[in-house]
């Protein structure tokens, strides 16, 4: 009979340290840009008072969604009770919380005020869906936690699911949250829609499932966990379900927006007259990650694992697009401030679509960001028992804490 | 003996206030109406703005260099990142291509978008209609830029020196017009734009209190027709605009 | 020789710190130039100011910014035109540069404050003056004489 215990990464100290150090490295290089920012103030980045959210937010929002996103494999198993990812469930869990913290570590390093988080953690302005998503992030680790807790822990493993459906209910109502930023700000063309929250929420099932496939993947060249074909199959299916629900969501977003006659000119000019934006949507959120992924896993060897992981490449470079093509386009697009008029001069670029470079520095901290996630994760793995294994059992009672 | 002590600090402390330099405004215009200094602001007060955008001259620039010397906005020469409280735009009807120019500020909605949005609360309306940053509590999120439909708002981008006393502001924080609150509680009811539309003889800014019928806004609010831009919103703008 | 060299070497590093901070080149604050100087009376009995001053700061912060109520007494830029101290050619020093009064006594406690990245550390007026010592002093003298008499005929009585 085969058992399934849970074990710690098993790699050697060196390599432990030169991962630990390369990670490190890169947090501390994203510690230092957002310091340097925060110093001089923010004229050294990219942004400006036209793009006031720049790559920083771009980091933040991707990292938060795909939080919530690759708790996907710990809900299937809790709430949808699919036995095979339930070993996968607690790496699921420590993922979600690893990329929520780096996002948000992300979101405060580029306040013009970082020193004030305690502002924002006790003064809530509860009409802001900012300040409820402070409390969904926050009340989102502490849930994982607990999630994390009660799966690892035997002595309470029974209540596991009734927090999984929790922290289930929680991601979605987050990542509605998440979108809502964006679907509240009635004042751009671009944003101002309620369908914004949905494919959210879609962007996040896809990228989180795709993420997890492939960190599991570099952890399973180290050390067998259990990523069988099965396994494999099964994210293969579900990627490819929601690339079809993303794909039409984001058809949805942009069909309904030509209707509504506000949004209008942002459709047109984000379609076909944006410039650098377009190619961005066009060539990287649709056509590298959504229909190159598609076809590559829709097509006859599909099977084949690489053709999985050139996929979730893909859409992971898509997933940037994506969020590049919301948070920065939409800014981009100047402002409708008067309908029967269009604005000739202005000293403040209200008449033109503005261009954005993001500075080393914005990118620096962005890069930290991931570097600080996949860091929790590698010090979680080796100091914890999360990777699920295997063990041919030859006698029915055997001590599980034997390595 | 106590009685006599306090009345003789309370005259030092009168006396001291006498002494300093009246820094601040230095050319208060005296109202007979105006709020004492230690009462609140109440929404009895109802700060409103009109422009006549007929009566705004083509190429001056008045109103907004007026503002910079009443808020030291001084720039660093970087109009990316540079504060603007007021700027000038310079429209085309689309139908007649008549050329119009106006002065954009913070319209002082009823309803703000950006205090909506503001997570701590530091974007706020003020009793008497201000919207403004309380810049204590700012955390620089500029998620209220991103709420502005009218792109009134600035984030300072670096490190000032030479803040006016009247004006404090600085890096990491959101900033705005705030319909010239401290001149305004010191008994003003002219904003610094208002007054140099005025010195220069063109009179399209008006200011003004719309609970005081006499007001110079009301006036011309009577006198001619007025609209309030992105009405689609139900803002409720105090800021409103005539001849366009 | 070479030990004495390094041994040399390494005092001088060590005590470069202490050259570059004497400030013989900064504006040496005239003692006794702020108007609190030649006053008695801070706007608080003295014992509860120096307990206390941040919480009528903090508080008279709250009631400006919200309530627009603009009393001189807790007011920052009234503690700052009070307080700040001026150099032989009467300009004001920053009242948080080094040694001056909202300095010296949070250097000695650690407390960090960062008014001062916002609110001017000198009376600054619109037209960007900078207010002289000199005005300010024939300003204040004449007043000292008004408030001796004061107490002089206040006592009397
Ligand atoms: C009108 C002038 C004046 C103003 C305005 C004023 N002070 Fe003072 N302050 C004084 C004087 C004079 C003293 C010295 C009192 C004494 O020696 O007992 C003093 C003393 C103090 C002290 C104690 C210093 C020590 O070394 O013990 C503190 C702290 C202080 N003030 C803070 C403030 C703050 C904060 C404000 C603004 C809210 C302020 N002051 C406004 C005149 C003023
Ligand atoms: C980000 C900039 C900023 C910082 C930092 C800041 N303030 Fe202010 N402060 C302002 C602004 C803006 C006002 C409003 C001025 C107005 O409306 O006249 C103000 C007003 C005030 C007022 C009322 C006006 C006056 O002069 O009395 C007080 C008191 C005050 N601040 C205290 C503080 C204290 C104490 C600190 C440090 C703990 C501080 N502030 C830090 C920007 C700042
Ligand atoms: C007598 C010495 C003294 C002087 C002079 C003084 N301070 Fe302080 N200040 C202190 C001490 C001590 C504290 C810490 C009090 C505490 O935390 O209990 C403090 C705290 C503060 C705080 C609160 C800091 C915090 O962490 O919350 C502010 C704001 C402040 N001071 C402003 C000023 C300003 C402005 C001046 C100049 C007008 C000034 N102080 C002058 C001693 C002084």
């Amino acid at each position: 009979m085969d058992k399934i215990i849970f074990q710690r990464l098993k790699i050697e100290a060196p390599l432990f340290w030169k991962l630990f150090l390369g990670l490190g490295f890169f947090i501390l290089v994203g510690y230092l840009c957002a310091h340097y920012m925060e110093t001089e103030g923010h004229y050294v980045t990219g942004m400006n008072n036209q793009i006031v959210w720049g790559m920083p937010h771009v980091f933040a929002v991707l990292l938060i969604v795909i939080a919530s996103g690759v708790l996907n494999v710990a809900s299937m198993s809790s709430v949808f009770n699919f036995k095979l990812f339930k070993p996968l469930a607690p790496l699921s869990a420590l993922m979600a919380v690893a990329f929520l913290i780096s996002g948000l570590v992300v979101l405060v390093l580029d306040l013009g005020r970082p020193d004030r988080l305690i502002v924002a953690m006790t003064t809530y302005n509860f009409k802001s869906i900012f300040a409820w998503n402070i409390f969904l992030y926050s009340g989102f680790a502490a849930i994982l936690v607990v999630y994390l807790w009660f799966m690892l822990d035997r002595t309470v493993s029974n209540y596991s699911k009734p927090v999984g459906v929790f922290a289930f209910l929680w991601r979605i109502i987050l990542t509605t949250g998440t979108g809502s930023i964006f679907g509240f700000l009635i004042a751009r063309d671009a944003y101002g829609t309620a369908i914004l929250a949905p494919l959210f929420i879609i962007m996040s099932l896809l990228y989180g499932t795709v993420i997890y496939f492939l960190l599991l993947k570099v952890i399973n060249y180290f050390q067998d966990t259990l990523m069988t074909d099965e396994v494999k199959d099964n994210l293969r299916k579900i990627t490819i379900f929601f690339l079809f629900a993303n794909l039409y969501f984001l058809a949805l977003y942009h069909i309904t927006n030509l209707y509504i006659s506000k949004h209008y000119d942002y459709e047109v000019f984000i379609l076909t007259a944006g410039g650098i934006y377009t190619i961005i949507f066009w060539i990287g959120q649709v056509l590298i990650g959504l229909l190159l992924p598609l076809y590559l896993l829709l097509n006859k060897n599909s099977n084949n694992e690489s053709n999985f992981m050139i996929s979730s490449l893909l859409v992971v470079f898509g997933s940037f697009a994506a969020i590049y093509v919301i948070i920065i386009s939409g800014q981009a697009f100047p402002l409708n401030i008067f309908n029967d008029y269009i604005i000739v001069e202005s000293s403040f670029y209200d008449n033109v679509i503005h261009d954005y470079t993001p500075s080393l520095y914005e990118i620096g901290l962005g890069i930290g960001g991931v570097a600080l996630s996949l860091i929790i994760i590698l010090i979680a793995i080796r100091n914890l028992d999360f990777l699920p294994s295997v063990i041919q059992i030859r006698k029915p009672l055997v001590d599980e804490k034997s390595d | 003996m106590n009685k006599n002590n306090l009345t003789r600090r309370d005259f030092l402390i009168k006396s001291a206030s006498l002494m300093t330099v009246v820094y601040i405004i230095p050319d208060l215009v005296s109202k007979t109406e105006a709020k004492p200094l230690d009462e609140k602001v109440s929404s009895k007060t109802k700060w409103a703005m009109n422009i006549d955008v007929d009566k705004c001259t083509k190429g001056c620039t008045a109103c907004v260099e007026a503002c910079i010397e009443e808020n030291g906005l001084y720039g660093m020469d970087r109009p990316e990142t540079d504060s603007q409280w007021i700027r000038k735009l310079t429209l085309k009807d689309i139908k007649t291509e008549k050329i119009v120019e106006l002065p954009m500020l913070c319209q002082h909605c009823e309803n703000p978008p950006c205090c909506d949005v503001c997570p701590t609360g530091a974007s706020f309306r003020r009793e008497d209609g201000i919207v403004m940053v309380n810049q204590h509590t700012c955390i620089g999120c500029r998620y209220c830029m991103m709420a502005c439909p009218f792109k009134a708002r600035s984030f300072v981008h670096e490190n000032l020196t030479e803040q006016l006393t009247s004006a404090p502001r600085g890096k990491g924080c959101v900033e705005s017009c705030n319909f010239c609150a401290n001149r305004i509680d010191h008994g003003s009811d002219m904003t610094a734009c208002e007054e140099a539309c005025q010195k220069e003889g063109h009179k399209a800014i008006t200011f003004g209190d719309l609970s005081n019928p006499k007001s110079r806004v009301n006036e011309s609010l009577a006198s001619k027709p007025s609209r309030r831009l992105r009405s689609d919103l139900k803002l409720k703008q105090r800021v409103t605009y005539s001849g366009i | 020789m070479g030990q004495n060299f390094y041994r040399y070497l390494f005092l001088f590093i060590i005590l470069t710190p202490l050259n570059i901070s004497s400030h013989n080149n900064e504006p040496h604050s005239i003692k006794g130039s702020s108007k609190a100087d030649s006053m008695t009376q801070c706007v608080e009995p003295t014992e509860i100011m120096q307990k206390e001053h941040f919480v009528f700061l903090y508080h008279q912060r709250d009631n400006t910014v919200i309530d627009g109520i603009r009393t001189k007494q807790h007011s920052l830029a009234n503690c700052i035109d009070c307080h700040v101290g001026y150099d032989e050619k009467g300009v004001a020093i920053p009242i948080n540069s080094e040694g001056q009064f909202c300095q010296t006594c949070h250097v000695q406690t650690a407390v960090n404050i960062d008014c001062f990245s916002c609110h001017a550390t000198v009376p600054r007026d619109k037209g960007m003056k900078r207010i002289k010592a000199s005005d300010n002093n024939n300003h204040l003298s004449d007043k000292i004489k008004d408030i001796t008499t004061y107490y002089h005929s206040n006592n009397h009585e």
